[in-house]
C-alpha cells in the first residue's frame, strides 16, 4: 500500500540526467520545490521519486556572455529581482520575479523552476478528496472539462510570470538532456494543452536562460490579482519594444500557454490587442470572471503602450 | 527511511525520516521544537518559517533531506540565556503578538529581514512580511515593531513592565512564551502512546448511506478502530434548540465533506491511508445549495433535516416589528430600498483545530483549541453519556477564534469516543482544508432593506427582510437569525423598525458565529441605505448619523437599555482625523471617502443553556507566599483576556504582577465561564473578577483593621503594600498575606458576574439583550482605478467605545484586528462553493489580506465609563468589525458614483457601474 520514496539529490548536471534515466518514468525533478511540494501535498503529483537539482553549483550563477546574458536555472526568484544587472538592464524581469507569490517562497522558488510551474485551474488545484467529490477533470485523468461544463480540452491556464517576461524578451533556454545541450526558444516548449502544458521531456533539464544584449528594450509588466502578494496571476502582461521598434507581447494567465503576439510599433495598436483577444483561450476558473480577465487584456494592453511611449 | 544528520539550533540530531518528509516534521515531532507552526502545510502561511543556513524557508514544504547536515534555526534559539532577542522584546513591547501562533514565523522572518536590511522604509518592512498572514493584529503593531527595532538597536534593556493598573497599556502576561515559541498549543502537546486520528469524508452534498464497508481498511497494519457514525448516535449542538448533529453522518450525508467514519492508527499516514480502503455506498438525493431553493416547498424531495411542519428547508423565522413601519416609510420624504448579497466569510484563525482526549480513573480528559470549553464539557458529557462529574475540558494556548472554535465539534467528539473504545490517548489535527470545510463561518446572505428619512434628516423607519444560509446544521444560527434584524435597532434612534429573517438549511458546511455575530452583513446594509438616503436628501452622512444617534442611558425601540454611548464622540474622532469637513465633496473622480458607524453587545444577557448559574464566576486564592492565584473558566484566545483579569485584580488589591497567576480554562480546576463569544468575557468575566478582588481585599482589611486596631476607611491598598492616611499602618502586602492567613490559612473568595434583569416581555425580546453595548465609527479612504475598477485602501480611521480600555495595548489590538477582519470581507475574502464542494480551501485562495493590502489603519480608543462596566469597561473585540464594511462600500461611491450591493466588491462589478454611470452621463448631456 505505501509504497516506496525516494529522494534523490543531484550534484551536477550530468549526475541528474543519469538518476533521472535509472528512475525511468516515476519521478520528478525539483528545484525550490514550491510548487512541486504543494501539488504533492494536494496529491496532484504522485511520483515516488524527487530528484534534487538545487545543489548544482553551475546552475546558480548569472554570467555575461558574447551578445547575452546567462542566468543560472537555479537562480532564485529573490536573488533576480535583487540582482544589478537584472534592475539596470532588464527591469521586466526584476519586476515579473517580484510579483510571483511571496517573499518567503520567493527565496526558495528558482527561475527554472518558475517556467515549469505546473499550469493552474479551480478545479485541478485541490486534494484528492476534493478531486473526486468534484468527478476527476480531465487534468486527473478524467473525461471532461469541468471548467467549461464539459468541453474536451483543458484550459488550465499558464501561471508563469517569468516566461511571460522572459518570452517578451527573446529568451532562450539551454536544455541539457541525453542528447547534449541544445538552445531553444523558450516560448517553443509550451504546448497549449492544458493537460500537458509543456513539449518538454521528463528527463531534460533547463540549465541556464539566455537573454539577448543591447537591444534596447523597453517593457511595462502588468498582472491581475486580487492581493498584492501570495497570488498566482489572474492576467500577466508584458509588452516589449526593441530598439528597431519590433513590438513582442506576452500574456499569461488567460490560456494554457503564453500568449504571444508579434509586430511593430507603428502597426495599429487595436491590431495587437484584437489579436491578444482572440489567441487567449480564457474559461471561468478564476477568481476573476472569464469576462472581466478578457476584457482586462484590452485596458492592460493600451496602457501598456501609454507607458511605453511616454517613457519614450 | 533515510538517516538524516542536523543541526538544529546547535544541537546535531540524527533522525530516520521517511524520504519525503518535510523539514517542518522533523522539527517539530522529532526534534521536539512545537515552536514552529503549522498553519496551512501549502507555504501560503508562513507560521512554520525557519532558517535554513541562515536563509528562510518555509519548513512545510521544504523536503527534510535536503537539508543534510544543515544548520537549522528555529524560534526556540532566539532568546539567549532567558533574555529574548531584541527584536522578540519589541514584539511584546508593542503587542505585536495576539494570539501568537503566526508568531514564531513572523519573528523568524522579520529576522532575516532587519539583518539584511537594517534601516528600512516601512513599506519594505510590509513587503517582505507580505508572505506572512496574522489574523489578530492587523499588522500594525507587527510593523511598528520591527520598525522600532531598527531604529531603536541599541541593546539597552527597558525595565519589564510589572504593572497591573487599569488604563495602563501592558503587554499581555503571556507575550514572552508567544514569541519564544514556548507557548504550547493543542498540537503541541503530545501525550505519550497516542494514537492519531483522521477522518473520511463525504464526497457528496445530500446522500443515503447505504453500506459503510471497513473490512479492508482494518486489516491495515498500525489501525486500531474505525468509529462510524451508528456509534454515537446523540445529537448535539451549542445552542438547546438546534442539537441537530452527530459527531459523524449517522444514515446520511448533509454536506460535501461531512465526516462519514474516522480511522485511529498508529501515525497519521497510516490512519489517511486506511480512510482510502473504506468503502461507502451513497445514494445521493437531490441537493439544496441556495437559499432560494430552500425557502421553497421542495416536493417530492426529501428534507434536509426531518423536523419541522412545512415541506421546505426553513430553519428558523425570526420576526419582530415595533411602531408602523409600512405607515412611517408612507410618511418619509424620502425612502431607499436596495437589495444586497453576502457570500459566507470563513473564520480563518491561523491554528488550525486540533485536541487530544484520553480516559484514565478521573474519566475523560480533552485538551483542545476551543472558545467554550464550558459547552463542550456538557456536549462531552451528553454524547459520551457520562455525568458532567467525569468530562474534563482544558483550552491549552488558542491560535485565533473570531466565533470559530466556539461550538462543541465532530472531531472532538470523535477522538474522546475512540479514546475511550481503545483506551489510548487519540489525537487530531485539522488540515487547513478541513478547517475550510468545518466551516461555522459567517453566514452568506441575502436582503432587501428599506428605509425612509425626512428632509430633514430624521430617520424614519426600517424594515428589513433578510435570508441567510445556514448550511447543514443549526450551530447558532437562531441566534444569528435575531441578530441579523435586532442590532439594527441602535446606534440610531428608530420608532419604526422591523425585519423578518429567515434561516435554511442546504447541503453545505454550516455557519455559525463570527466576529459582529449576525449583524455584519445587515449593519452593510442599513449603513449603506443612510448613504444613499444623504445623497438623496443632499445632507452629509456623517451630519446625518449625528442627527440620529440615540443618547446614552435610553431605551431602544425593542427596549434594549442603552448606558453609556460614545457614537458621537467616535465619528467625530474620526471626522476630525480624516479631515472630512474639508474634504468630502471637494475629492477628485476616482477616490473617496466614506463613513459606517455600528454598535455591539458586550456579552449576552442571557444565557445559552437557560440555568440560574452566575454567567461568570472567578476564584481568588492567596496563601503565604503572598501570590494571589486567579482560577476563570474564561478562554484566553488572543484577544488577551488572561491579562485583563490580572489587571482587574491588580488594580483593586494594589498589586503587580508577580504577585498574580493565572489559571484558566480547565473545567476541572476553573469554575464555570459561558467561555469567550458574544464579547462578553471583559465586562462578564471582568466583573466577576473584579467582586472577587473587592471580597479577597475585604478579608485582608478585617484582618489588617483586627490586628492594627485601625479603621477600615483608613486602609490603601497600592504599590504592593496595605497603609493608612497617616502611615501609621505601612504594610508590604506579604506583611498584610502574612495577617490575613494567620491561624487560618489560605483563603480564597469567590466573585460571580449576573447579568440584572433587563428587555421587553414579547417573544424574542432576549435576542440581542446585553447589560451594555459598545459603539464606534469608521471612515476610509479609497483610491478606484476607473479604468479596471480595481479598489485600493488607502486608510482607516476607526473610533470605538469601549466604555473604559482596562489594557489600551490590547484594545488597540482588538480594535486593528477587527478593522483588518472588515476589510478582508469588503475586498477579497468569500467562501465560493461549486455544487455544494468549497472551491478556495485554502490560504492561497481564501484572500485574507497582506501586510501589503493592509492601509495605513489610525486607532482611536473612546472612553464613556459604563456604570456597570468593570471600571467602566464594555466590549471592543467583534463590535469594531460593523462599521468599516460599509465605510470602505460608501468610500467607493464617493470615489465613482457606483452602490456596492454585494460583497466582496469586486473590480468587475464597479467596473461596469462606472460604465453604467458614463452611459446615463452621455444621455443626459445629449
Amino acid at each position: 500500500m505505501v509504497s516506496e520514496k525516494k529522494y534523490l539529490k543531484a550534484n551536477s548536471v550530468e549526475n541528474a540526467l543519469k538518476l533521472a534515466l535509472e528512475q525511468k518514468e516515476n519521478f520528478k525533478f525539483i528545484a525550490g520545490g514550491t510548487d512541486v511540494l504543494v501539488n504533492k501535498f494536494q496529491g496532484n503529483e504522485t511520483v515516488d521519486c524527487l530528484i534534487d537539482l538545487s545543489e548544482i553549483a553551475e546552475m546558480r550563477s548569472i554570467s555575461k556572455e558574447e551578445n547575452q546574458l546567462k542566468i543560472g536555472s537555479l537562480v532564485t526568484l529573490h536573488q533576480l529581482h535583487q540582482h544589478p544587472a537584472i534592475c539596470a538592464e532588464y527591469k521586466v524581469l526584476a519586476e515579473a520575479a517580484k510579483s510571483v507569490a511571496s517573499p518567503m517562497i520567493r527565496k526558495t522558488a528558482t527561475l527554472g523552476g518558475n517556467l515549469l510551474c505546473e499550469n493552474r485551474c479551480s478545479f485541478y488545484n485541490q486534494s484528492d478528496w476534493w478531486r473526486e467529490a468534484v468527478g476527476y477533470c480531465l487534468k486527473c485523468d478524467g473525461e471532461i472539462c469541468i471548467a467549461t461544463g464539459g468541453k474536451k480540452n483543458c484550459f488550465s491556464k499558464f501561471v508563469s510570470d517569468m516566461a511571460v517576461a522572459l518570452i517578451s524578451l527573446n529568451a532562450t533556454i539551454d536544455v541539457a538532456g541525453s542528447n547534449g545541450i541544445a538552445t531553444v526558444k523558450l516560448e517553443d516548449i509550451y504546448t497549449g494543452d492544458g493537460v500537458n502544458p509543456r513539449r518538454f521531456e521528463k528527463t531534460s533539464i533547463i540549465k541556464a536562460i539566455n537573454l539577448p544584449q543591447n537591444e534596447g528594450y523597453k517593457s511595462v509588466f502588468k498582472k491581475l490579482r486580487q492581493r498584492e502578494s501570495l497570488e498566482f496571476s489572474s492576467l500577466t502582461t508584458v509588452v516589449t519594444v526593441s530598439k528597431n521598434g519590433a513590438v513582442k507581447i506576452v500574456l499569461g494567465g488567460v490560456d494554457p500557454k503564453p500568449v504571444v503576439v508579434e509586430g511593430m510599433l507603428n502597426n495599429n495598436k487595436e491590431d495587437f490587442i484584437k489579436q491578444a483577444l482572440k489567441k487567449a483561450r480564457i474559461v471561468d476558473n478564476d477568481v476573476f470572471t472569464r469576462k472581466y480577465r478578457h476584457e482586462m487584456i484590452g485596458v492592460y494592453l493600451k496602457k501598456s503602450f501609454e507607458e511605453i511611449l511616454t517613457n519614450n | 527511511m533515510k538517516q538524516l544528520s542536523i543541526i538544529i539550533n546547535g544541537k546535531k540530531h540524527t533522525v530516520l525520516v521517511n524520504e519525503h518528509e518535510m523539514l517542518s516534521s522533523v522539527i517539530r515531532e522529532k526534534a521536539g521544537l512545537t515552536g514552529t507552526k503549522i498553519g496551512c502545510e501549502q507555504g501560503s502561511c508562513g507560521a512554520c518559517t525557519v532558517l535554513a543556513n541562515g536563509t528562510p524557508v518555509l519548513s512545510c514544504i521544504s523536503p527534510a533531506l535536503r537539508y543534510e547536515n544543515a544548520e537549522i534555526t528555529t524560534i526556540e534559539s532566539l532568546s539567549v540565556n532567558g533574555e529574548l532577542h531584541q527584536l522578540q522584546e519589541k514584539f511584546v513591547e508593542k503587542g505585536a503578538t495576539q494570539c501568537g501562533f503566526c508568531t514564531p514565523g513572523m519573528v523568524m522572518t522579520a529576522l532575516d529581514f532587519v539583518q539584511q536590511n537594517p534601516n528600512p522604509t516601512v513599506g519594505e518592512i510590509k513587503e517582505a512580511l507580505s508572505g506572512n498572514l496574522c489574523r489578530c493584529t492587523g499588522y500594525k503593531k507587527i510593523i511598528e515593531a520591527v520598525a522600532e527595532y531598527t531604529k531603536e538597536q541599541t541593546g539597552e534593556k527597558k525595565e519589564k513592565n510589572n504593572s497591573a493598573s487599569v488604563g495602563t497599556s501592558r503587554p499581555y502576561i503571556e507575550a514572552g512564551e508567544k514569541v519564544t515559541g514556548s507557548a504550547e498549543y493543542a498540537d503541541d502537546i503530545t501525550i505519550k502512546n497516542s494514537l492519531h486520528c483522521k477522518f473520511l469524508r463525504s464526497i457528496y452534498p445530500h446522500a443515503l448511506i447505504e453500506n459503510i464497508d471497513t473490512s479492508e481498511a482494518l486489516k491495515l497494519y498500525g489501525v486500531h478502530y474505525i468509529a462510524t457514525g451508528k456509534e454515537l448516535p446523540i445529537k448535539f449542538g451549542v445552542l438547546p434548540i438546534s442539537q441537530d448533529e452527530t459527531s459523524m453522518a449517522v444514515e446520511k450525508v448533509r454536506y460535501s465533506g461531512e465526516i462519514v467514519a474516522a480511522v485511529a492508527a498508529d501515525t497519521e499516514e497510516i490512519a489517511a491511508s486506511a480512510c482510502k480502503l473504506i468503502k461507502v455506498k451513497y445514494k445521493p438525493i437531490k441537493a439544496f445549495l441556495e437559499i432560494d431553493e430552500s425557502l421553497n416547498d421542495i416536493g417530492e424531495h426529501e428534507k434536509i433535516h426531518s423536523y419541522g411542519k412545512f415541506n421546505n428547508n426553513i430553519h428558523k423565522k425570526a420576526e419582530l416589528r415595533f411602531g408602523n413601519q409600512q405607515e412611517a416609510l408612507k410618511e418619509a420624504d424620502v425612502t431607499s430600498k436596495l437589495s444586497f448579497e453576502f457570500k459566507g466569510i470563513s473564520h480563518g484563525f491561523t491554528e488550525p483545530h486540533a485536541a487530544t482526549a484520553y480516559w484514565d480513573e478521573n474519566g475523560l480528559t480533552i485538551i483542545t483549541a476551543t472558545q467554550v470549553p464550558h459547552y463542550l464539557h456538557r456536549a462531552l458529557a451528553k454524547v459520551m453519556q457520562v455525568p458532567l462529574n467525569r468530562v474534563r475540558v482544558i483550552k491549552p494556548y488558542v491560535g485565533g477564534g473570531f466565533g470559530g472554535k466556539s461550538d462543541p465539534f465532530p472531531h472532538e467528539i470523535i477522538v474522546s469516543h475512540i479514546a475511550r473504545k481503545t483506551g489510548r490517548p487519540v489525537r487530531v489535527r485539522l488540515s487547513r482544508e478541513e478547517v475550510f470545510i468545518t466551516n461555522h463561518g459567517r453566514h452568506p446572505s441575502k436582503m432587501t432593506v428599506e428605509m425612509g428619512v425626512s428632509k430633514d434628516g430624521l430617520l424614519k423607519a426600517l424594515d428589513a427582510d433578510i435570508a441567510i444560509d445556514g448550511g447543514a446544521y443549526g450551530s447558532f444560527g437562531v441566534v444569528t437569525s435575531y441578530y441579523n434584524g435586532v442590532l439594527l435597532q441602535a446606534p440610531y434612534r428608530l420608532n419604526n423598525f422591523g425585519f423578518c429573517t429567515y434561516r435554511v438549511y442546504t447541503n453545505k458546511p454550516q455557519c455559525g458565529a463570527m466576529r459582529g455575530h449576525g449583524a455584519v452583513n445587515s449593519r452593510f446594509a442599513v449603513e449603506c441605505l443612510i448613504d444613499e438616503l444623504a445623497q438623496k436628501i443632499n445632507m452629509d452622512p456623517c451630519e446625518l448619523r449625528m442627527k440620529n444617534f440615540l443618547v446614552s442611558h435610553t431605551l431602544t425601540v425593542g427596549q434594549y437599555r442603552i448606558t453609556s454611548n460614545g457614537s458621537r464622540e467616535s465619528l467625530k474622532k474620526v471626522m476630525e482625523q480624516s479631515d472630512w469637513k474639508k474634504r468630502i465633496g471637494k475629492i477628485e473622480f476616482g477616490k473617496g471617502l466614506g463613513v459606517g458607524c455600528g454598535f455591539f453587545i458586550s456579552g449576552s444577557a442571557l444565557p445559552i443553556i437557560w440555568n440560574e448559574l452566575p454567567q461568570s464566576v472567578v476564584h481568588l486564592k492567596v496563601d503565604f507566599d503572598g501570590r494571589v492565584v486567579i482560577s476563570s473558566g474564561a478562554s484566553d484566545i488572543g484577544q488577551g483576556s488572561d491579562t485583563m483579569l490580572a489587571i482587574i485584580v491588580g488594580e483593586v488589591l494594589g498589586i503587580d504582577m508577580n504577585r498574580i497567576f493565572v489559571l484558566a480554562a480547565d473545567t476541572l480546576l476553573t469554575p464555570v465561564d459561558m467561555g469567550s463569544y458574544s464579547s462578553r468575557v471583559t465586562f462578564m468575566a471582568g466583573n466577576a473578577a473584579k467582586d472577587a478582588a473587592e471580597k479577597l481585599k475585604q478579608e485582608i482589611i478585617n484582618a489588617v483593621t483586627v490586628a492594627k486596631k485601625c479603621s477600615a476607611d483608613e486602609l490603601n491598598f497600592a504599590e504592593c503594600s496595605v497603609f493608612s492616611n497617616d502611615k501609621t499602618v505601612d504594610l508590604s502586602w506579604d506583611e498584610a498575606i502574612e495577617l490575613l492567613t494567620a491561624k487560618r490559612g489560605a483563603v480564597s473568595v469567590s466573585g460571580k458576574y449576573i447579568s440584572p434583569k433587563l428587555g421587553g416581555d414579547f417573544k424574542g425580546a432576549g435576542a440581542g439583550l446585553s447589560p451594555s453595548y459598545s459603539f464606534g465609527a469608521c471612515i476610509a479612504e479609497v483610491d478606484v482605478d476607473v479604468e479596471t475598477g480595481y479598489v485600493k485602501v488607502k486608510n482607516i480611521w476607526g473610533a470605538h467605545d469601549c466604555g473604559k480600555a482596562i489594557n489600551p495595548l490590547a484594545v488597540e489590538g482588538q480594535l486593528e484586528g477587527s478593522w483588518h477582519m472588515g476589510m478582508g470581507q469588503a475586498m477579497t475574502e468569500q467562501m465560493k462553493y461549486f455544487n455544494g464542494l468549497l472551491v478556495n480551501n485554502n490560504f492561497l485562495d481564501y484572500k485574507i489580506p497582506t501586510t501589503l493590502d493592509t492601509p495605513d489603519i489610525h486607532t482611536n480608543i473612546i472612553e464613556t465609563i459604563d456604570p456597570e462596566g468593570p471600571f467602566g469597561a464594555k466590549e471592543c473585540g467583534e463590535g469594531a468589525i460593523h462599521p468599516v464594511i460599509p465605510a470602505i462600500a460608501n468610500a467607493v461611491y464617493n470615489a465613482v458614483g457606483v452602490r456596492i450591493t454585494k460583497l466582496p466588491i469586486s473590480a468587475e462589478d464597479v467596473l461596469k457601474g462606472i460604465k453604467a454611470n458614463q452611459v446615463l452621463q452621455n444621455k443626459i448631456s445629449l
